[in-house]
């Protein structure tokens, strides 16, 4: 860490002595998602990209580096940051029963996904393993899949649990016919997710590797819920996402948006935490001009590391969903812009 | 004699590379003090010159600031109890 000295000398020789230390913190690390986890080597050629984000499910027998995604080994080992999001949902409609398997010589059974989330009226409501299940110890063998398959890949990842827990328990949730609300998932998800980092901690990891958990940042009391001390020790990251879906909103203002309530909210430990953006977007119905409107984003970023409170290190671009770029061409030159500028650049 | 004073605070505890750094002092000693010595110039017919006046610092402090990873800092103002000094991240 550099330190500036600061001497006063009178002249008789006498001396009084300040020091004042201070830290230059790294480029954010500009980020990509591409729909479907789909190779996003084309996308991000000839662009400043660092960071990545990909999303697997535990339920899948290919979690490291995912089936057939050789490309996601020739990024980490380029030194890409490789924000692995893994889940407790299931997701697909075939085999959502329980699953027998062979872990590095250790069978495993793990019994069918007890808990539905995302129960958003009118929709059909997804499978997840519960938190109860986990806790329970029913999970490992999923736990011991995945790290088996992750040591195989030869670098650190970061490990987000969850994509965002909000989203999730924002209905409330149900795990073997007794429902959950709101508040109440997220108190399980919080014993849960500590199980689950507790597990990978207590085993040999590759050097390097680091976790959060996932929320899309959108409800203040959530967000406070789903942080406490007691699990931010055990985490490296805060973690939010970031949508512009209304003609409205600024980048300073969405980015802006979470930290605020996390400043406010959280405590010491939960602040020390560098912030890392897995999602974020702008939906081109609203802004048409998507180039426009990503183009102000480093000027945020930079004005809110500027700022008190936790530095946000790495931002993916999430081209899907809300996200999606169109026309792509565009959008793509607009990010490599973007992640050629300071605090980028 | 006393002893010199000084303290040190930075606009921000980390910075981006490029960002601008503001480095503020305070500084004093109790023995630092202006004076004021006015002069008038009599000759032996006892004209007397006009009076013109000098000012001088007893007990001057001297500023210095380093970096210990070599950044440059420049100072921007000092008023002579408080100096600001900016860098370059």
């Amino acid at each position: 860490m550099p330190r500036v000295t600061v001497t006063v000398r009178d002249s008789g020789g006498r001396t009084a002595t300040a020091t004042a230390d201070y830290a230059i913190a790294p480029p954010v690390l500009g980020g990509y998602y591409l729909s479907g986890n789909g190779d996003p080597t084309a996308d991000m050629a000839g662009g400043n990209f660092r960071s990545l984000t990909q999303y697997r499910s535990f339920a899948d027998g290919y979690l490291f580096p995912g089936w057939n995604k050789p490309w996601l080994l020739t990024l980490g080992r380029n030194g890409f940051a490789i924000n692995m999001v893994l889940e407790l949902k299931h997701y697909g409609a075939a085999n959502t029963g329980p699953q027998t398997f062979t872990v590095d010589g250790v069978g495993y059974t793990v019994p069918a996904p007890a808990m539905t989330i995302q129960q958003r009226p009118g929709t059909t409501w997804p499978k997840a393993y519960g938190y109860g299940q986990v806790l329970a110890g029913l999970c490992d063998g999923l736990f011991a899949r995945a790290l088996s398959q992750y040591r195989t890949m030869g670098f650190p990842v970061t490990i987000q649990l969850a994509s965002e827990l909000d989203t999730d328990h924002e209905f409330g949730t149900t795990e073997s016919g007794v429902a959950y609300d709101w508040a109440d998932s997220d108190a399980r998800a919080v014993q849960a997710m500590t199980y689950i980092v507790n597990w990978f901690k207590a085993r040999p990891l590759p050097a390097g590797t680091t976790f959060s958990v996932g929320s899309g940042g959108f409800d203040r009391a959530c967000f406070r819920r789903t942080h406490p001390e007691s699990l931010m020790s055990r985490l490296d990251f805060l973690q939010w996402n970031v949508y512009a879906t209304d003609p409205g909103h600024t980048a300073l203002a969405r980015f802006r948006r979470t930290k605020d309530w996390a400043v406010a909210d959280l405590g010491p430990v939960a602040l020390a935490r560098p912030v890392i953006i897995a999602e974020w977007g702008v939906r081109v119905a609203e802004f048409p001009d998507q180039a426009a409107w990503i183009a102000t984003v480093p000027p945020a970023i930079a004005q809110l590391n500027a700022e008190r409170g936790p530095r946000i290190v790495r931002t993916n671009y999430f081209n899907s969903g809300w996200g999606t770029l169109s026309p792509k061409a565009t959008g793509l030159a607009a990010l490599r812009a973007a992640y050629a500028t300071k605090p980028y650049g | 004699m006393a002893a010199p004073t000084v303290s040190a605070s930075l606009n921000a505890s980390t910075y981006s590379p490029g960002d601008p750094m503001t480095l503020t002092l305070s500084y004093g000693d109790p023995d630092t003090r202006p004076v004021t010595v006015t002069i008038v110039v009599t000759d032996a017919q006892g004209n007397s010159s006009a009076p013109v006046s000098v000012t001088a610092v007893i007990d001057p402090l001297t500023v210095t600031v380093s970096d210990d990873s070599g950044r440059t800092w420049t100072r921007i103002s000092d008023t002579g109890a408080v100096a600001v000094y900016r860098a370059v991240a």
